[in-house]
């Protein structure tokens, strides 16, 4: 790689675009869209005050000063300011990138540097490693909670992160990576060739949702391949700022499903889908560009799909209920995916959607957010969980385990009525069994 | 730096929580959306009462600290960019709608409510406050009336000032000032609130504002018609007027705003065409019926390429939602936007048109315009680098020649952003060193030290 200028008071590698930050005309839009403004009323806590902060250490006139470092995790990263934004600024991944100086900047002590690394470098591009660790005792229970328990102070998570933690695991069943079939063919009509990507998440605590994608998408008529050596996408890692991993994660996935030869790459996790239609950004200066286009034009989200190739509805079961859609972040702002997923839901027979205020408010989850912040975090859930009391539904449907595991965690405190699901698990359920 | 002395008296007396002094906090209140100009503050106060507000000017004033006050920073002129440091008083916090007096069709905010809140507030009652700036997602309405706001929807229902009934505000020597009531009529003593409404926050800070409610129309129609040639559209406006039409919003587009908008909202908005006209008309149904014959009719007289009536509510409510992100849909096209707000008598407005591209042609520059057709407010944008000098220089002599024409024909430098920093000197060349004299005799008599916004509106001696 070429060496590369150093930008004012950021470190010459993965610094933000000087350009993109120059793009903010400060008019303000984001504002009433960013959760953590909302929260706190403090303009360096908005999209356009991190822009400013961070323009300001590209001008030297900031140092990458503590306070900056704290807005680049404080930041949800939930892109609802790229969705306001009609300048094309797009504030949180420029404090995507911060995250990454500030652990070349800032690096964290011997202990919380030998836990992330160990995490992001060693467990999760490791499918096999990740299930091993899951199989004894669970990954929070026996690998997760004893460290983080030693360590939590260094890595700064939120008093009641470990209450919280612990509650929010599911019932875990085994992964489903291991179990799912090579090959699931198409039935009925062939529509395609889909590359399943698996998500880790996904297969560790929501096998049940993932094995509902692949049946529905081959009853939707698409011959499923799930590649077993598929890693994890490398959203842990852009959020934690390790972006080299990231980039390991992203050439080898890359190259995995490109020569697999499908007409879709899809997943059924919000998160993972973001993730991988950045990878043409991400492997800007790495890759082929041809690859990279070809990569990024067979990205779906299975609801982007599902709606854009059209929902076969015949032969589908009725299931009599209600439901409201909690748009995912990485969904409806990272990709842009935001009326497909209800289509999906006003097809399905026998659902009534019924819309909730602020669907495509975050849950507050984000990642480690929620852990880190767990104060903030509850506020930002409190007003998700009012918003979907208010249409009394049944179900709450979602399409991400990122905020499926916070809005299932959020109810059963709250005493509330519905449930969680996947829109997969709900189609599942029209789905006939074969 | 602020002593350190001044900045425990302010904790002691308003508490943590109303005192902001961390270097990163300072730096990002020390912007609107003006470009090209910044200033940190030394102290930032978020008050919570006209009490705290009056404490914080005692105590800038006892340390002879100018104070700039600030609401959410959307304005277009510099008007909160505290220039010369010193104390920002931000009003967001104290954004509660206090009263909705559907006896009187008024309602009473504190400052920092946010336009589109209030709106949204009285809708729920029934009720209508028309001013709808093109940041009212956000923008107070303190900043509002400050500011003397206009909106998609001046040409029928005028700007913020034909709403404003009552202000309270502190004054610089402390003392609170009420002027105006709930009454429709007042002409008790001279009208302070007319004085306060645009005087950029020189004269006091508003905390209290009552407002007037309307009934909202009963109906509406919404029409869209393409140009082939700008001008076209300019006359197609001067006609309508003329036909005794006052539509409620007549806004144009020309084609490098079109672009951009679209990018942005992808609605399908015509990328060849010159120009857009987004044409409302609303009122009693048969009225409405009858007018936007009417503006069709003169629409394909004067030669519009395609006229469109919106097929729904949701269909307009998303056009005038695009025409609101014209401005910032421009700047994704370069790193510098430079906005004005020339306005003229509405008979000029084709051949504004036809100066605006004589003059981006003259200087070499990429424009794009547009605005309040129907109030010949238009927002010519420059879209540079303001890295590249050569090219800003360029973009001010444009400018100024354009600003020379207008005023020539009766015009305004600003239609509806203010003065602020940005066009001190325009407004002297509008209103001439005699009006200069007696507005500053005014600040005088309010503002004795000058500590409130210094550095806004006029030239100061030795500027």
């Amino acid at each position: 790689m070429n060496k590369k200028e150093k930008l004012g008071n950021f470190t010459a590698e993965d610094a933000p675009e000087y350009e993109d930050m120059l793009q903010c005309m400060r008019c303000g839009f984001c504002l009433p869209t960013c959760p953590t403004f909302a929260l706190t009323g403090r303009e360096r806590s908005s999209p356009r005050g991190r822009v400013a902060l961070a323009r300001a250490v590209a001008e030297n006139k900031l140092e990458f000063t503590q306070a900056v470092k704290e807005e680049a995790y404080f930041c949800l990263d939930c892109r609802a300011c790229t969705t306001a934004c009609p300048s094309g600024v797009r504030a949180g991944e420029v404090m995507e990138i911060c995250r990454s100086q500030s652990h070349q900047q800032s690096p964290l002590g011997h202990i919380g540097r030998s836990f992330r690394e160990f995490i992001l470098q060693r467990m999760l591009p490791n499918p096999d490693l990740l299930e091993k660790s899951m199989l004894p005792a669970r990954l929070y229970q026996r690998l997760g909670i004893q460290w983080l328990v030693r360590h939590s102070k260094a890595l700064k998570l939120g008093p009641a992160w470990i209450d919280k933690a612990e509650g929010m695991m599911p019932k875990l069943d085994a992964p489903l990576r291991p179990q799912l079939p090579e090959v699931t063919p198409a039935l009925g009509e062939k529509r395609g060739k889909v590359g399943f990507f698996l998500g880790c998440i996904m297969t560790l605590m929501y096998p049940e949702v993932s094995r509902q994608t692949v049946r529905v998408l081959a009853h939707q008529g698409f011959d499923v391949i799930t590649p077993k050596e598929t890693k994890c996408c490398g959203a842990p890692h852009l959020n934690e700022g390790d972006r080299q991993t990231a980039r390991e994660l992203a050439l080898f996935n890359l190259d995995l499903f490109l020569k697999a030869d499908v007409d879709y790459i899809v997943t059924d996790c919000a998160g993972c889908g973001a993730s991988l239609k950045e990878y043409e950004e991400l492997l800007a200066e790495e890759e082929d560009h041809q690859r990279l286009e070809l990569f990024r034009s067979k990205v779906r989200d299975v609801q982007e799909l599902l709606c854009d190739v059209g929902l076969r509805t015949e032969g589908l079961k009725p299931v009599k209920t209600s439901v409201t859609y909690h748009e995912p972040c990485h969904l409806c702002h990272a990709q842009g995916v935001s009326n497909q997923p209800r289509e999906l839901l006003k097809a399905i027979p026998g659902v009534e959607f019924r819309e909730m205020n602020e669907a495509s408010w975050c849950c507050g989850s984000a990642a480690t957010w929620g852990l880190k912040f767990s104060d903030e975090s509850q506020q930002v859930l409190d007003r998700k969980l009012s918003n979907v009391a208010a249409t009394d539904a049944e179900h709450l449907v979602t399409a991400n385990p990122g905020c499926h595991l916070q809005l299932a965690w959020g109810l059963k405190q709250a005493g509330m009525k519905q449930d969680v699901l996947h829109l997969m698990e709900l189609l599942g359920r029209a789905t006939p069994e074969v | 730096m602020l002593d350190k002395n001044i900045l425990e008296t302010l904790i002691q007396q308003l508490g943590k929580a109303a005192v902001v002094s961390e270097a990163e906090d300072l730096l990002v209140l020390g912007y609107d959306s003006t470009p090209g100009l910044h200033h940190a503050p030394d102290v930032v106060i978020y008050p919570t009462s006209s009490e705290q507000v009056q404490i914080a000017m005692q105590i800038a004033r006892d340390h002879k600290l100018p104070i700039t006050p600030r609401g959410s920073g959307t304005g277009l002129s510099g008007g909160s960019i505290p220039i010369n440091g010193g104390m920002v008083i931000c009003l967001n916090k104290m954004n509660q709608i206090l009263e909705i007096d559907e006896e009187n069709l008024t309602a009473t905010c504190q400052a920092g409510v946010v336009t589109l809140d209030l709106f949204n507030a009285v809708a729920e009652k029934g009720l209508f406050y028309p001013p709808d700036p093109g940041s009212q997602k956000i923008s107070t309405l303190a900043g509002n009336v400050m500011e003397d706001a206009g909106g998609l929807r001046g040409l029928k229902y005028g700007v913020t000032r034909d709403y404003v009934m009552a202000l309270k505000c502190v004054l610089p020597d402390g003392s609170l000032l009420s002027t105006g009531g709930k009454s429709v009529k007042d002409v008790a003593g001279y009208a302070f609130k007319d004085l306060l409404v645009g005087s950029e926050g020189t004269l006091a800070i508003i905390t209290e504002i009552t407002v007037k409610l309307i009934p909202p129309p009963q109906d509406k129609r919404t029409l869209l018609a393409y140009f082939d040639d700008i001008q076209i559209a300019g006359a197609a406006v001067s006609k309508i007027i003329a036909a005794k039409i006052i539509p409620s919003t007549m806004e144009i587009m020309d084609k490098a705003t079109i672009n951009c908008v679209e990018d942005y909202v992808k609605i399908g908005l015509p990328r060849q065409m010159a120009a857009l006209l987004l044409i409302e008309v609303d009122g009693h149904p048969a009225m409405v019926a009858e007018e936007a014959e009417g503006v069709e009719r003169i629409l394909n007289e004067v030669g519009a390429a395609e006229v469109h009536v919106a097929k729904d509510a949701e269909e307009a409510a998303s056009l005038a939602e695009a025409r609101r992100t014209a401005l910032s849909a421009l700047a994704r096209v370069s790193p510098t936007t430079l906005l004005e707000d020339a306005t003229v008598p509405r008979s000029k407005l084709a051949e504004t048109f036809a100066l605006i591209e004589r003059l981006t042609e003259k200087y070499q520059l990429t424009v794009g315009t547009f605005g309040h057709a129907g109030d010949g407010n238009l927002h010519p944008t420059v879209l540079c680098d303001e890295r590249n000098l050569d090219e800003m220089k360029r973009a001010h002599a444009f400018y100024d020649e354009l600003y020379e024409q207008v005023l020539a024909w009766g015009g305004t430098v600003s239609g509806e952003h203010g003065i602020g920093i940005a066009k001190k000197e325009y407004l002297a060349r509008q209103i001439g060193p005699g009006g200069v004299a007696v507005m500053k005799r005014i600040k005088q008599s309010f503002d004795p030290d000058g500590i409130l916004n210094p550095g806004k509106i006029f030239v100061a001696d030795g500027e």
